[in-house]
């Protein structure tokens, strides 16, 4: 083949080209930190990598959706813990009063914690967590126990169950309707202003108050099944968190895995890419040979 | 008997005839540069030999020879590299066009990254997520509402800016053509020239060289065929002729250069931009045919070249569907058409769950999305409806009066997923969708998966493209190599060449003065004897 030396400048520049190239390729996976730019790069990668990105957003969503479940449940759990404790308060105060020792202005004067207690537990009720009331099903604007004009108490009947989805298509209930914890129509707080009013009334026995032991008795009993329950909801989101946890390592990973690059492995192509450009310029500065005319006088 | 001053002849003849070749020399290497230059050499050749037979031919021992003369000045060329560099270079035309085309619409759509419509879609549901753990939150719903709003912005922008660059590449189709045009009269013009010149017995090798160059010039925007017509009159057995140039239209040849006619390409439904009478900007709704003074070409029938693929990127008509409406396909228009029938479903379908729940205020039935009456431009008219003005209407809840109930909010983060081959989908609290009815234009995978596999489809096209483009480059590079090799100048060959002309040169310059010296024996030296 004839060669010119026209030929030989244009391959030289040719290959410098290309070496540039791929200088700039390397140099972009490396100041990006990503194998692709741009789909055409590698589709598979690309269509991939769409798809981690929306599992990964949709994982670090239900991340997110754990501190609102737990933020119910914990806020409940401790609600319900302090109902009890006035419960059990009530029910010491009531042991001492049914001792028909008690005199009147001593059982008064119970009476009066009584009902204090009993307001007490209306603010249990009627928790506020940020601007909802946690107790009132769906109906979180409104407070779930009203004190009438009449002084009787009435507890709502909302009893819709609200749900957070804490994983792909699981959804977990996380309130505790107000019948349940606090007993339907005006349980609780019947029982507890019918026992203030007998402690109040003189011709009260001490067998009568008695009676109100195993009313308080049954009350503090379905709130300790409550609590359990909402233990139990705290165990299954603790468990469901952890799994979620892996789940966004494991999406983590996935996307790095597919898209990130193998840093050792582009500096060690630059390192070589760099020393075979050096070799190309050096090369190109003896293209430009002396010609037949340097040596003819 | 040979003539007495028949050395000075022959000598002279020589000195002449090295003259010729020393001078091309110069002109080789003045041009060792010169884009589409081919090297030139004179053909020396011995003059006719004394005595031609015949009766009254001189009676001397054999024949006596006369010299030499410069027969014609040739191009050393190989058609056979032409006509393959020209066939690669169609070939890297349509791809490099093709490429380019590709490369645009992935710049935006941006994908994968953390700006694109797959990210804001991301954000969307999220917040929708984040409404329906705090449904009565106000702060909840504007955000569901603002990135609503970046979702449709984000439809409008990548809309827009496709139908932007599909101008472009029109505007690109109408320079391109215009240029088309003026190379074919270029070319028919120096056919008109080389006519002329040839009859005449020389050979005009320099119009040879520029109009090789335009029809290389030619050959990426269409691939050509190319006929050579000798011109008769006295045109030497190597002249080239006129070229006649053609495209194929199916077994057909439609000739753009025939002889001194230059044919006028152009788009009969087309629009003049320039004013020059010929309509070289596309029609807006995609190509149909081209017109080559007056002939229909089929586009299809173009096999390769910038134009194809560039059309290819604007797109064409493919014939017309039911309702007599034009199809048009292509790059850029599938990619639009794409995006109105995901704009369209995704506002369809999420209007459909969202009109079922209850917003803040108990009210019901408020679509979330406007503007999406039809699915062509959908994702250009999609829009958020003026309800949602209003936050409390924000359909967050499955039960009217429930502040607190977000079961509906999931439902819509839900809308994501809903596989949409599905005649009905069951949702939340007894909220369903009946697909079926809504008569969407995407009835397979979930629109997330839809999108996803237009961009690999995306990624399929713009890696090939590049691939193909990249071989092709190699292909013509390594054709114009072998051209080279054949044509371009080589300086250390013109040097020597020089030398040898020059010497020759020289010796006949000698040789004049030996025969100078012989013949001043013969008169000033000869009879003088005893004088």
């Amino acid at each position: 083949m004839r060669i010119t030396q026209s030929m030989l400048a244009n391959n030289m520049l040719k290959q410098i080209t290309r070496s540039y190239e791929k200088l700039d390729q390397y140099q972009t996976q490396l100041s990006t930190g990503k194998k692709i730019t741009r789909p055409s790069d590698d589709p598979v990668v690309a269509m991939k990598g769409i798809a981690y990105r929306s599992n990964l957003a949709e994982v670090e969503q239900f991340k997110r959706n754990f501190s609102e479940a737990y933020n119910w449940v914990e806020n409940s759990d401790s609600a319900l813990d302090k109902a009890t404790q006035a419960l059990q308060r009530i029910r010491e105060l009531v042991v001492q009063a049914s001792n028909d020792t008690y005199e009147e202005t001593q059982r008064q004067s119970i009476a009066k914690e009584v009902r204090q207690l009993t307001e007490h537990l209306v603010t249990i009720a009627n928790t506020k967590v940020g601007d909802k009331y946690i107790f009132n099903g769906a109906k979180t604007t409104e407070p779930p126990v009203t004190v009438n004009p009449d002084g009787t108490i009435s507890v709502s009947t909302n009893s819709q169950q609200l749900n957070i989805e804490l994983a792909k298509g699981i959804y977990i209930p996380v309130n505790i309707p107000p019948s349940t914890a606090f007993g339907a129509g005006s349980g609780l707080f019947s029982d507890l202003q019918n026992l203030a009013a007998s402690l109040e009334n003189p011709s009260t026995t001490g067998n009568d108050l008695t009676g109100y032991l195993d009313k308080l008795d049954s009350h503090l009993t379905n709130l300790l099944g409550v609590r359990a329950e909402l233990g139990a909801r705290m165990n299954r989101i603790e468990l469901m968190e952890d799994r979620i946890d892996s789940q966004q390592v494991i999406a983590e990973k996935m996307l790095s895995d597919n898209e990130d690059v193998d840093l050792e492995k582009v500096i060690t192509d630059l390192k070589t890419q760099e020393s075979v450009h050096r070799a190309a310029l050096a090369v190109g500065a003896r293209v430009i040979q002396p010609t037949l005319v340097d040596f003819l006088r | 008997m040979l003539s007495t001053f028949h050395g000075l002849e022959a000598a002279r003849r020589a000195m002449m005839a090295q003259q010729a070749a020393l001078y091309t020399t110069g002109h080789n290497i003045a041009n060792a540069n010169t884009e589409g230059y081919t090297r030139q050499r004179v053909q020396l050749k011995a003059t006719p030999p004394f005595p031609t037979p015949g009766l009254n031919r001189p009676n001397i021992p054999g024949q006596m020879g006369t010299g030499v003369e410069a027969s014609s000045v040739e191009r050393v060329r190989e058609y056979f590299l032409d006509i393959q560099y020209r066939g690669e270079n169609s070939k890297l035309g349509y791809w490099e066009a093709r490429a380019d085309a590709v490369s645009k619409m992935e710049d935006i759509m941006n994908e994968p990254s953390d700006s694109g419509l797959a990210k804001t879609m991301d954000q969307f549901w999220q917040a929708l997520q984040d409404l329906s753990t705090h449904p009565e939150n106000e702060g909840a719903r504007s955000v569901v509402r603002q990135r609503g709003l970046a979702v449709v912005e984000t439809f409008h922008y990548l809309s827009n800016s496709l139908a932007q660059i599909r101008t472009d590449l029109g505007t690109q189709i109408g320079t391109t053509v215009t240029e088309i045009n003026s190379l074919l009269n270029q070319i028919s013009a120096l056919n008109e020239r080389i006519a002329e010149i040839e009859p005449n017995g020389y050979l005009p090798n320099d119009l040879y060289d520029e109009r090789d160059r335009l029809i290389d010039q030619l050959s990426q925007y269409m691939e050509i065929g190319v006929e050579k017509h000798p011109t008769g009159g006295n045109a030497l057995p190597m002249a080239e002729g006129t070229y006649d140039v053609y495209v194929m239209n199916g077994s057909a040849k439609v000739y753009l250069v025939q002889g001194r006619t230059a044919s006028v390409v152009s788009f009969s439904d087309g629009s003049d931009v320039d004013g020059d009478g010929v309509k070289e900007m596309p029609p807006d709704l995609g190509i149909n045919t081209l017109d080559v003074s007056g002939t229909t070409v089929s586009f299809f029938s173009l096999p390769n070249g910038k134009l194809r693929g560039l059309i290819e990127g604007y797109g064409y008509q493919t014939g017309t569907d039911a309702s007599g409406q034009p199809i048009v396909k292509g790059l850029y228009p599938d990619m639009l058409a794409n995006l109105d029938k995901l704009a369209y479903t995704f506002g369809k379908v999420f209007n459909d769950v969202h009109q079922q729940g209850y917003g803040l205020n108990g009210s019901t039935n408020h679509p979330f999305f406007g503007g999406i009456g039809a699915v062509s431009g959908a994702a250009n008219t999609i829009k958020l409806a003026a309800d949602i003005d209003d936050l409390a209407n924000i359909a967050a809840s499955t039960k009217s009066g429930e502040t607190g109930n977000g079961n509906n909010a999931i439902n819509l983060a839900n809308v994501r997923s809903l596989l949409l081959s599905n005649a009905t989908v069951s949702l939340q609290d007894g909220i369903s969708v009946n697909l079926a009815s809504l008569n969407l234009p995407l009835s397979s995978g979930t629109v997330e998966t839809n999108y996803q596999g237009w961009i690999g489809q995306l990624g399929v096209d713009g890696e090939q493209a590049n691939r193909m483009k990249s071989n092709s480059e190699i292909l013509r590079q390594s054709v114009e190599e072998k051209r080279q090799s054949v044509s371009s100048v080589s300086l250390d060959e013109e040097m020597m060449n020089m030398i040898k002309f020059q010497h020759a040169y020289n010796a006949a310059a000698r040789q004049i003065t030996v025969i100078d010296e012989m013949l001043d024996k013969l008169i000033n030296g000869m009879g003088v004897v005893g004088r």
